[in-house]
């Protein structure tokens, strides 16, 4: 028998508990999809198992990361940093500061100080009532003499012409130059986005160019121009919206994603002649697939794709057997049985089936972080 | 009877102590009784917003012999489907630029849902289409929503379109963008990058007419609720200005319905919390209870269609830059799918 005063004070704990519990329970059976992402060099575990060669630069919320040897370094703060490229000779890195209205190109040792700012695009005070004015540099590039830098640029504008055709080209100015000795290399289709991505190669630049197709749908290309103000030609098919290009070391193949007019991003490659790309090979096909980069030792290509189904964007990295597996070894013809010549009909040779090359999957590199998927990586030796 | 006790002090303890069959009963009882009450604190918010936004009365107004008389002829209607409904969904600018409630739709997407073969058809409507008005006069269809909230927008539909509309859904630009922030984020890819130099700074900035730049670059990215409310809200830079911007808000609702079967009912509270008052419905808390599971198996991209009002449905030259409909053709096209 027990006292109806210890019951009552027992029941309003066991109520308080109960009650406190359900609520922190369901609180826990919350899903993950809200979860905000970890900074790269806060990531657990910290070093991931698998271990790049070299270093990648890669950016998050604004703010540029390396990751070598398994493990990240925050190279500046989340003030608008991000599409790293290298200088030829791995000294520099050249990126872009992006601000609410401009962004700017500058240069940056491979430890994230800043050495030098290569463009000025914010409006001058005079203009600044006039959002127009300001203008947009993406994706920089050098070239192999690193004399001459490449980008998308949205310049130059009138001001209080309140265009509404705002449109990326690709130009070219000698590296520490004023926007006023650079040259427009492309003329972008109007109402388009324009031409992004440039990509020096041999002999000129490979970019993706946008245009509308005949049935009114706005599409990626690669294109290839060898001069300045040429017409410059379509390296693939409106059909595979294909854009991101990205040249290999040995520089005889392209990687990118191709999207086919989808809400589809495949990982595909294709031989490059210098002149011309070859049948188009999809690679990954069941990711959405940004920003491939080539391994600087040709060992394989490393991506950024959602760890999730539309989750926040990681790094992967695809190895070479994926897309070239190794040769099979020949399957060995029966010689002569030794000894002497044989007068008989030969033995027929037991079938023996050519090995099977194993399936090799991509690899995920990294857990819970959240990289910009439209900031090129870049990669050093 | 022992020494030194009472006659009937016994009887009197006795009757303060209970059986422990009746203390187990009390306790079980007490133990469900509270985690029912946990649990109803836990989505008390949820069922407060719920509560506020479903189940809105609608006051379609009945067409007037006028309208009747401009109402395209009636085409073949399609054959009824058990479960099948038509859902409007709209989207207004609830900036600080209209008071509440006297918005204009930036997007009226008339959705057929049919449960029995899992397929969806969206029809967009171009918000510059010149109609006639269910509240009388004409002017173009983003208008409608202003001039007699969601009922007048119905009606304006039906009678134009001479589609019966079921239900209605209304999102305010802010609860799109809290919307994609509360689940986390949608992963889009990009094929119409947007490169606006006068983008409307009316939602967090302090003066409503203000313009700003936005870019929104090319190709698979994961967006967050603001840049995914750019991304479906300019059309200076497209070339089919609407009709660009009515693909790309086709593509960011296709990348919430899949962000969304990710979600547990436990998320409901943070995400009824972060909605707030920027979702009005008709939908009863009994029809979103039935269509929660009914979303998430529509999971055949191929089986979701999507239809534009492109040229020749409609054509440019109406007044104040409006579109002309080309009802014969629109009327055909669209009963095909919707009743």
């Amino acid at each position: 028998m027990i006292s109806k005063f210890l019951l009552a004070v027992g029941l309003a704990v066991v109520m308080v508990a109960t009650s406190v519990s359900s609520y922190v329970y369901l609180g826990s059976r919350q899903s993950k999809v809200a979860a905000p992402v970890q900074k790269p060099t806060a990531a657990t575990p910290r070093a991931q198992a698998f271990v790049l060669p070299g270093t990648i630069y890669l950016a998050q919320a604004g703010a540029l990361y390396s990751f070598s040897a398994g493990r990240f370094h925050q190279l500046t703060s989340e003030a608008g940093w991000m599409q790293p490229a290298l200088y030829p000779d791995g000294s520099h890195l050249v990126v872009v500061r992006r601000f609410a209205s401009y962004s700017d190109v500058y240069a940056m040792t491979p430890y994230g100080a800043v050495t030098a700012q290569l463009t000025d695009n914010a409006a001058s005070a005079r203009n600044a009532w006039d959002t127009g004015a300001n203008d947009w540099s993406f994706y920089p590039r050098l070239s192999p003499d690193q004399r001459t830098l490449w980008m998308s640029y949205d310049g130059p504008k009138i001001v209080g012409a309140n265009y509404f055709d705002v449109d990326l080209a690709v130009w070219a100015l000698p590296l520490g130059a004023s926007i006023r000795q650079g040259k427009a290399w492309t003329v972008a289709n109007s109402y388009t986005g324009g031409d992004m991505q440039p990509v020096p190669v041999s002999g000129g630049i490979m970019y993706t160019k946008f245009s509308y197709d005949q049935n009114g749908n706005r599409v990626g290309q690669l294109w290839f121009t060898n001069r300045a103000g040429a017409a410059g030609r379509a390296l693939t098919d409106t059909s595979a919206g294909c854009l991101e290009p990205s040249i290999s070391p040995d520089g005889n193949t392209v990687a990118m994603i191709c999207t086919y007019q989808k809400q589809v991003s495949y990982l595909t490659i294709a031989s490059w002649s210098g002149a011309s790309l070859g049948p188009l090979q999809t690679v990954v096909k069941d990711q959405l697939v940004a920003e491939p980069i080539w391994a600087p030792d040709g060992s394989g290509i490393a991506y950024l794709a959602p760890g999730g189904p539309a989750a926040p964007f990681q790094l992967w990295w695809l190895p070479r057997n994926a897309y070239a597996p190794p040769a099979p070894s020949p399957i060995p013809t029966p010689s002569p049985t030794p000894g002497g010549p044989h007068n008989g009909p030969l033995p027929t040779p037991t079938p023996s089936a050519a090995p099977v090359a194993p399936v090799v999957k991509p690899i995920q590199i990294t857990a819970n972080l959240g990289f910009d998927a439209t900031s090129p990586l870049a990669w050093s030796g | 009877m022992p020494l030194g006790i009472k006659p009937g002090h016994r009887a009197r303890k006795s009757r303060g102590r209970l059986s422990p069959f009746t203390t187990l009963t009390l306790v079980v009882l007490a133990i469900a009784m509270s985690a029912v009450a946990g649990g109803f604190a836990y989505f008390m918010p949820a069922a407060l917003v719920a509560w506020n936004s479903t189940a809105q009365a609608v006051q379609v107004p009945s067409p007037s012999p006028a309208e009747i008389l401009f109402s395209p002829s009636p085409s073949p209607s399609p054959v009824a489907q058990p479960g099948a409904f038509t859902v409007l969904l709209l989207g207004s600018d609830d900036d600080s630029k209209f008071s509440a409630d006297h918005v204009l739709t930036q997007s009226m997407i008339l959705m057929r849902v049919q449960p029995a073969t899992k397929e969806v058809t969206m029809l967009s409507i171009p918000r510059d289409l010149y109609v006639h008005l269910s509240t009388g006069g004409y002017g173009k269809i983003d208008g409608a929503y202003s001039y007699g909230a969601a009922g007048a927008a119905i009606a304006t539909v039906e009678q134009d379109f001479g589609v019966h509309v079921d239900d209605y859904i209304w999102v305010g630009l802010l609860g799109l963008v809290k919307v994609i922030d509360a689940i986390g984020g949608i992963d889009i890819v990009t094929n119409s990058p947007v490169m606006d130099d006068y983008y409307p700074a009316d939602v967090y900035g302090s003066w409503p007419y203000d313009y700003q730049r936005v870019a929104v670059l090319a190709g698979p990215q994961h967006l967050d609720g603001i840049h995914a409310m750019q991304y479906v809200r300019s059309r200076h830079s497209d070339i089919q200005s609407d009709f660009g911007r009515s693909k790309r808000q086709q593509q960011v609702l296709q990348a919430i319905r899949l962000k969304a079967k990710q979600l547990a009912p436990s998320d409901l509270p943070a995400l009824a919390t972060a909605i707030g008052g920027e979702l009005k419905t008709n939908f009863g808390l009994d029809k979103v209870a039935q269509l929660v599971p009914l979303a998430a198996s529509f999971d055949n991209p191929d089986a979701i269609h999507q239809v534009l009002l492109l040229p020749p449905y409609v054509e440019p030259g109406a007044p104040g830059g409006s579109l002309t409909p080309n009802w014969g053709l629109i009327s055909r096209l669209v009963h095909q799918t919707f009743p």
